[in-house]
Parts: C-alpha cells; sequence; structure tokens
C-alpha cells in the first residue's frame, strides 16, 4: 500500500471534509463499544484479585475501633453486604456502576464518588502536565538530536536521555526538591497549593503553576527521555523514505523538509507509545503523588489499599480504566488525523 | 484532686535518653510568648481515615482530634495528674465510686456551654463503648447530683492511679451530647469536622493535604492559644517531611518524622532541635510473639531460648542508630511508677539459647536444625521487616530454621490477631503508664479476642498471672499495688510469651523558633494550648 501513497505528508486526498468526519465517528463508536467488555473485564479482574487479597476492611475497621462482638461484627458482615457469596456482590456492584453509583466508603465516612472527586482533578492535572511536558522536550530533543546527528548535541541528547530513563522518579523528585526548593527556595515543597493563600482567579492558578512545576518535571522527564529516543530514531528511519528525498530534490529547504514532511510521519511511533503509556503515566503518578505530597487519587489509592477500602480502590480502577481509554480513543483519532492511510486499513 | 499527690516519684526518663542522644538539644521555652502567626505541623505517618475517631483509630486520628477535644484530665512532664475540664475528682473511701467536679465556663466551638450532661453522655456512650471500652469492664454507672459533678460508679474498688489514667486516656474526649446523641457516633459526619471545647477550632479539611485549625478566642484558658492558626499537613515521604522542614515549610515533626541519619543533618543546620521528650506516657515498644498454640512454643524453656538467641543491642545500634534500648521487661523503663530491673535475666548469649533448646528436647538433627518456625514480621512499621531478617539470622545460628514473610499491615492484622497463623511474631506496642489493661491484656486469658488486635495473640494463659492482674485491678494501695505489678513482671519475663525485644525512643524534630513544645508526656495527643513561634 505505501507505494501507492504518493507523500503521506501532502496534503492528504484519500479523505476530506466530511467523510473523514465519518471515518472519525466511525472510529469513535467502534472504540466505545470496545471500550464495554473491556471496562466489565477491568472490573471482574479487579473484583477478582481484591476478594484474593488477605484482610478485608471489615477486620481493620472492627480492629481500630475494637470490635469483638461477634453480634456486632455479624451485624456489620450483613450491613455491608458482605453476606452475599462474591458472584452475587459483583452482580450488584455491576448493577451499581451502571446506575455510576460507585458504593460508599465506610473508612472516610463519605461516598466513594465524593472520596475520588476530591482528588481526581489533581491527578489529571499532573497526568496532563506531565505528559504535555514530556511530548514537547522529548519531541524537540529527538528532533535536535536526528538533526545534528553524530554532533555534541545529539551526544547531549543521548545521554541526558539515557539519564533520565534511568534515575528512579521518587529519587528524582527527592533531588529536584533539595535543589529548587531546598537549597535555592525557588519552588514549594509539596502540596498542590499554599495553604492558606488565595486559590480564587489568577493569583491561585499561578499558585498551583509554582507547585506543578517541580512534580511535572519528576515524572515527566522520565517520558521525555522515552520519547526523545524514539523520536530520534524514527526522524533518522523517515529520512531515509523515498518521499523525503523527493521533496528534497523539488527543491524545499532542510527545515521545510523536516517539519512538513519528516516531523509529522516521524510522530507516529511517540503517539502510539503515549497511547500505550497513559496506563503506566497514572501508576507513576502514585509515586510522584507521595513524594510531592500532592492530593491526586494516587495517594488515595495508595491508602485504599494498605486500609483494604475495596469500594474506593475499585473506583479508582474503574475510572481510571475510563481515563485511560478515553486517552487511548484521543491518540487514535489524532492518529488518524496525522496519517490519513489510517481510514483506508 | 487526692490524686495530684500520689505520683510524685515519677520521674520521666526523657532526661536520661536525651543524655544518650548526641547532639539532641532539649525542648522548653525562651523569652516572652509571641502572639499570632501559623503553626504548621506534621508528624511520622499518614492522612487518618477521619480527623476523630471514637475507638481512637490509631495515631493519625489521635494526633489531628486531641487538638480540638479535651479530656477530663492531664498529666504533666513531672508526672503529677491535673485537672483539664476536671476541677478535680476524689474517691469514695470504698474506691469504688468517684466524684468529679467539672470545670465550669467552658464552652462548646459551636457556642453551646459544656455541661454535665455532655460528660455523662462521653463517658456512658462513647468512652464505654469505643474509646475506653477494655478499662472500663467494672464500670457501673454514671449519675450528675448537680451541675458542676458526676459521680462514676464501679463495681470494684478501683485504684486512684488507674482511675486518674483513664480520665487521661488518648482519647477519652468530652465530646458534645448535643452533635452525637442520637446517632452512630462512627459514623457521624461531626467526625470529619469536630465540634470540642480545644485550644483550635476546625476550620478546613483538604484530603491529601492538611487540616486547617484556628485559634479557639472563648478557649477557657484566657488568652490562650498564642498562635492564630494551626495547620497539620500530611507528607507521606520521610524525606519529602525532611525537605519540607529544611525548606522552613512545616515547623515540628512529632513521632519520628525524619529517618533517623536526617535527624542529626537537620540539627547539624542549626535550625532544629530534636528531642525525646513528650513520649513518657506512650513508650512504643517491638515485641517478639511466640504462639503458645504450636507444641514447640508451649515450652517455657523454647520461648526463653529465643531471647537470649537475639542480641537486642545489635538491634538498637544498627536498626534505630541507637534511637532505642533493649527491653528487659514487660513494662519499660520510662515507666518509673512501675517499671522494675528485678526480672528474668535475659542477656545475649546464643550458648545459652542452644543450651535451653537441648533441654527442651529439640536437639540439632543432622542437617543441623532442630526444628522450623514461620516468622511474620507486620508489615506496619519498615523496621520490623528489618528486625526479622536479623532474628532469622540469629535464630538460624542456634539451628531454628525461619520461613520470613513481611505482611503488610491488613495481612498482618489479620495473620497475628484473627487468624493466629505465625509460630512466632515480630509486632509493636503502645505503653501507656497505667499498666490495666493495656499491658496486662497481652498475657491475660481474657486478653484472648480472636481478631481484636494488640490483645493476647500468643494463647497463653496462666491461672496464676490472671489472678495476679485481678488483684492488680482492684489493689487501691499504691506500694502494695506497685509490688504486685512488680510481681507480674517478674512472672511474665521467666515464663516469656511474648519477649520485650527494644524499646524505642520516639523523636520530635522542631525548628528552633517553635517555643513550649514537647511538655507533655503524651505530646502526640497534647491539645498543644500553650506553643508558639518565636520571630
Amino acid at each position: 500500500m505505501a507505494g501507492e501513497l504518493a507523500s503521506p505528508a501532502a496534503p492528504p486526498r484519500i479523505a476530506r471534509g466530511s467523510s473523514r468526519r465519518v471515518a472519525a465517528l466511525r472510529l469513535l463508536r467502534r472504540r466505545l463499544i470496545q471500550a464495554v467488555p473491556l471496562m466489565l473485564g477491568v472490573v471482574v479482574i479487579n473484583f477478582v484479585l481484591i476478594q484474593l487479597a488477605p484482610g478485608s476492611f471489615l477486620e481493620l475497621m472492627t480492629a481500630e475501633n475494637q470490635v469483638s462482638d461477634p453480634a456486632t461484627i455479624a451485624l456489620l458482615r450483613t450491613t455491608y453486604g458482605l453476606d452475599d457469596p462474591v458472584w452475587l456482590q459483583l452482580v450488584k456492584y455491576i448493577w451499581a456502576l451502571m446506575r455510576f453509583d460507585f458504593g460508599f466508603s465506610y473508612r472516610q465516612n463519605i461516598p466513594v464518588i465524593d472520596a475520588i472527586s476530591v482528588h481526581l482533578p489533581a491527578t489529571l492535572l499532573l497526568m496532563i502536565s506531565s505528559i504535555t511536558l514530556a511530548l514537547a522536550v522529548g519531541v524537540a530533543a529527538g528532533v535536535v538530536a536526528s538533526m545534528k546527528v553524530r554532533t555534541f548535541w545529539d551526544t547531549l541528547v543521548s545521554v541526558a536521555a539515557m539519564f533520565f530513563f534511568a534515575a528512579p522518579s521518587f529519587w528524582l523528585g527527592i533531588m529536584l526538591i533539595v535543589l529548587f526548593s531546598v537549597k535555592l527556595g525557588w519552588l514549594p515543597v509539596g502540596g498542590m497549593a499554599t495553604i492558606g493563600g488565595t486559590s480564587a482567579g489568577a493569583g491561585g492558578v499561578l499558585d498551583i503553576l509554582h507547585h506543578l512545576i517541580l512534580p511535572t518535571l519528576a515524572l515527566g522527564l522520565f517520558y521525555a527521555a522515552i520519547y526523545a529516543r524514539v523520536m530520534r530514531s524514527s526522524m533518522l528511519e523517515v529520512a531515509q523514505l523515498d518521499f523525503v528525498r523527493t521533496a528534497r530534490a523539488k527543491g524545499l529547504s532542510r527545515n521545510q523538509v523536516t517539519i512538513s514532511h519528516v516531523l509529522r510521519n516521524a510522530l507516529l511511533p511517540v503517539i502510539t507509545i503515549l497511547g500505550v503509556q497513559m496506563g503506566t503515566v497514572l501508576a507513576g503518578s502514585v509515586v510522584i503523588e507521595s513524594v510531592f505530597s500532592w492530593p491526586g487519587v494516587g495517594s488515595l489509592l495508595f491508602d485504599s489499599v494498605s486500609s483494604r477500602n475495596y469500594p474506593v480502590v475499585l473506583g479508582i480502577m474503574v475510572l481510571g480504566s475510563l481515563v485511560v481509554i478515553a486517552a487511548n480513543i484521543a491518540v487514535d483519532l489524532i492518529y488518524m488525523w496525522l496519517d490519513p492511510r489510517i481510514e483506508i486499513r | 484532686m487526692s490524686s495530684s499527690n500520689r505520683v510524685t516519684r515519677r520521674v520521666f526518663g526523657a532526661g536520661v535518653v536525651a543524655a544518650s542522644l548526641a547532639g539532641i538539644a532539649p525542648a522548653g521555652a525562651q523569652g516572652t510568648p509571641k502572639r499570632g502567626g501559623t503553626l504548621v505541623a506534621t508528624w511520622g505517618g499518614g492522612e487518618p481515615q477521619a480527623c476523630y475517631v471514637p475507638a481512637g483509630g490509631g495515631s493519625s486520628p489521635t494526633f489531628s482530634s486531641s487538638k480540638l477535644f479535651e479530656r477530663l484530665g492531664n498529666r504533666t512532664m513531672e508526672g503529677k495528674f491535673r485537672g483539664e475540664l476536671a476541677e478535680s475528682w476524689k474517691p469514695a473511701a470504698d474506691f469504688k465510686s468517684y466524684t468529679i467536679k467539672i470545670r465550669k465556663g467552658v464552652k462548646f466551638h459551636d457556642g453551646k456551654d459544656m455541661t454535665v450532661d455532655d460528660v455523662v453522655y462521653s463517658i456512658s456512650e462513647i468512652w464505654k463503648k469505643y474509646a475506653a471500652a477494655s478499662a472500663l469492664t467494672d464500670f457501673a454507672g454514671i449519675t450528675a447530683p448537680d451541675a458542676d459533678t458526676v459521680v462514676m460508679t464501679f463495681n470494684t474498688p478501683i485504684p486512684e492511679f488507674f482511675f486518674a489514667s483513664l480520665l487521661c486516656g488518648n482519647v477519652n474526649y468530652i465530646v458534645p451530647k448535643h452533635v452525637y446523641a442520637g446517632s452512630d457516633p462512627v459514623t457521624n459526619p461531626a467526625n470529619n469536622a469536630p465540634i470540642g471545647t480545644g485550644p483550635w477550632k476546625f476550620k478546613e479539611w483538604v484530603r491529601g493535604s492538611h487540616f486547617e485549625y484556628v485559634k479557639n478566642d472563648a478557649y477557657w484558658r484566657k488568652d490562650l492559644p498564642y498562635m492564630d492558626r494551626l495547620i497539620i499537613r500530611y507528607v507521606r515521604d520521610p524525606a519529602g517531611r525532611a525537605a519540607a522542614m529544611e525548606a522552613g515549610d512545616i515547623h515540628i515533626g512529632v513521632f519520628n518524622p525524619v529517618a533517623p541519619p536526617d535527624i542529626k543533618r537537620l540539627i547539624g543546620t542549626g535550625k532544629f532541635v530534636a528531642t525525646p521528650k513528650g513520649y513518657e506516657e506512650s513508650v512504643w515498644s517491638t515485641t517478639l510473639e511466640c504462639n503458645m498454640r504450636n507444641p514447640v512454643f508451649a515450652k517455657r524453656e523454647v520461648r526463653q531460648a529465643m531471647f537470649h538467641a537475639i542480641d537486642r543491642n545489635f538491634l538498637a545500634k544498627t536498626i534505630y542508630y541507637g534511637y532505642a534500648r533493649p527491653g528487659t521487661s514487660p513494662i519499660y523503663s520510662p515507666n518509673k511508677e512501675f517499671y522494675t530491673t528485678d526480672t528474668f535475666s535475659t542477656a545475649f548469649d546464643p550458648k545459652k539459647a542452644a543450651a535451653l533448646l537441648d533441654a527442651a528436647g529439640y536437639p540439632k538433627k543432622a542437617d543441623g536444625k532442630r526444628f522450623a518456625v514461620n516468622l511474620l514480621a507486620a508489615g506496619w512499621f519498615t523496621e520490623n521487616g528489618k528486625i526479622g531478617a536479623y532474628v532469622k539470622q540469629a535464630l538460624e545460628d542456634v539451628g531454628v530454621a525461619v520461613n520470613l514473610s513481611v505482611p503488610d499491615r491488613p495481612t498482618s492484622i489479620k495473620r497475628i490477631y484473627t487468624d493466629y497463623d505465625f509460630d512466632m511474631a515480630i509486632s509493636n506496642q503502645a505503653n501507656p503508664s497505667e499498666p490495666v489493661p493495656s499491658t496486662t491484656q497481652y498475657f491475660t486469658t481474657d486478653g484472648i479476642k480472636k481478631g481484636v488486635p494488640f490483645r493476647n495473640a500468643n494463647g497463653y494463659s496462666n491461672p496464676e498471672v490472671d489472678a495476679l492482674v485481678e488483684k492488680i485491678k482492684v489493689e487501691t494501695d499504691p506500694a502494695k499495688r506497685k509490688a504486685l505489678v512488680f510481681q507480674f513482671e517478674k512472672i511474665i519475663t521467666v515464663e516469656a510469651p511474648l519477649l520485650p525485644i527494644l524499646e524505642l525512643e520516639s523523636i520530635t524534630v522542631a525548628s528552633t523558633k517553635v517555643q513550649n513544645h514537647s511538655n507533655d508526656p503524651n505530646y502526640l495527643a497534647a491539645t498543644w494550648y500553650d506553643i508558639w513561634l518565636a520571630s
């Protein structure tokens, strides 16, 4: 097929205007349908795994409240539906989920959705900022390295990428704190906002951005390192293809060729990896949130697993899966936009 | 307050501890208190499940709730009992009832007066059912004969020290009846925005980040607290706490906020002090439980051999960087009221351990092993796993094969206290001065309560010990009671169902600007009404 396509970076001739929108909607519909069994799988697997874990939130709750009376414990088991067989608990949970009922967190004494919604925006903000940083830095560094191959800049990008890829994120986070917060005093040590500071208006936004810098660097630089390496090799590979040679033969400048032809095609592997890595970014935020006291779902998940707060764990898993699925659908659409050939395959 | 004069002999061991810690400066007050400002505090653990948990719920909710609520009594650093929300208390001649005079002019944060009704409700509905259930087994009832007096009655004589300690119990707070009556106290929404009588009023809980408390302008101690605002901030990572303190974001951290090497580094900056003061009423220890359900550990010689096989000085120096001491008794050395050195000798002596195991009928077999045990190190403290690794090696040196596991907190609780699924378990205790029931319940038959943590999990049952504890419970003569407790300690160290491996030193780290801190023997659970921040 590739031979039939002239310049992939040239204005798409295969599908335009409304037909591309139809194709995008068709893709979206297909992905959404696929998401249903995927979500069901996520719920069932997580529910079963949680059942297999030793200890339960009821045991921990009665322990912390020094409850030893068997009648009280039996009453609590009934109250929380733990008397039901596991399959029935699962069916009830799925039925509740279909009504957007994520259950109740007995440990925090609030509905699960409330417990998560307090923390979710912080995690989404950290994820988005980290991915944005990773893409911007990684792609730029990869392009520079590929354009300056076997020069000082290429070596610098390779060494930096190796360093940030190898450095554990928690260590990098602590080092950033030591340098920028403790020694230089430029940035806050942790948290999402200045305690007691203004939370409204531009001042509040700037305060959050100020707190966001270090966690974003700690989480994003690891992925930036990956993207830089992938981008460099992808750029060099695409630069060898016939259509690039043709573009050069037409007399286009080096920058025109690089930006309009090579870069766009070289981005495809990065975008692919981005979609795959959405889940790991979410997982990585658990560590970073701990280091920077970032009040996201990572901290909540850690606490909930430690306290066997299963309704919250399941709720986070379900919402996390939704975020990852949504991100992957977005990546598919971006992929389609970058490479119009996608729709004819 | 008749109790006040009974405990003057108590001298806390903090000074001794402090002397052993090079570079650790004492806490204290300097100069004229400065008013206003915000104090940011943290502790060496995570965020609580609720701001206030009626049953306690662990150190985290105790830390957060103790600034908002108050108890009837309190202890001074000199070991004296003093009234807090009670002005005084007095026993009847038969010690079966106590009359408590309630402080006048105390208001809850919502402006309502604290009355005897609140005291009666708190004791009968919260203490009896949740906060002090195991201590109030002989509680018969409570009445309020007038607007300033309540009378607590018991089925048996109650020693004054026990009673005073009860009034000072960690979460034995006076809560507002008008907020809690008619509801389930465990799930009452007010637990996440408490209304108490303390020096600080709840303002906000930013989950995952901090609590914000503000000064209680109507506090009954006139012109206190000094500061306008108290922030309790949660930083999960100890290195993050150290950095936050160094950057000036956190002023004080209680209960081991940073790792031991960071303590000396922070002190080295000249901007911080560290002190072991403030934990005399809550001495933490590391223990090794022997499961008597295993026939091997049913033999006393085997249990004693475990003691002799473990070098506890090595553990204190290597794993705790010197911030621990070998334990020698189920009651620990800071407890000058009841601690005795007249106990069974438990020095490190592997040869003696081997001889005891031989005598118990477990000689080394051809493979060099005597028997195998499952050792569980409770995963709630990182150090427990390290101790487990050492104990495994130490026991293998005397021919005992060890399968070590370090499960997380819920699994550890389940395996130790519900399933009894261990042969030996490394666990921890918090030990207040009064040994009944907090210490004795680890050894008495009625302490065997399946599913209830931090009780008798080893299954030790000795009628002699049970009878002795019953006597300790009702002995009202302080000298006789002390002698009975000493006898208890001697029996327990000989019997060794639970080995007190280490006494742990808890440390508070504070900026040199923080004044009037660590001035309560249970500082984590103190109200911090008089703390202030120098310029």
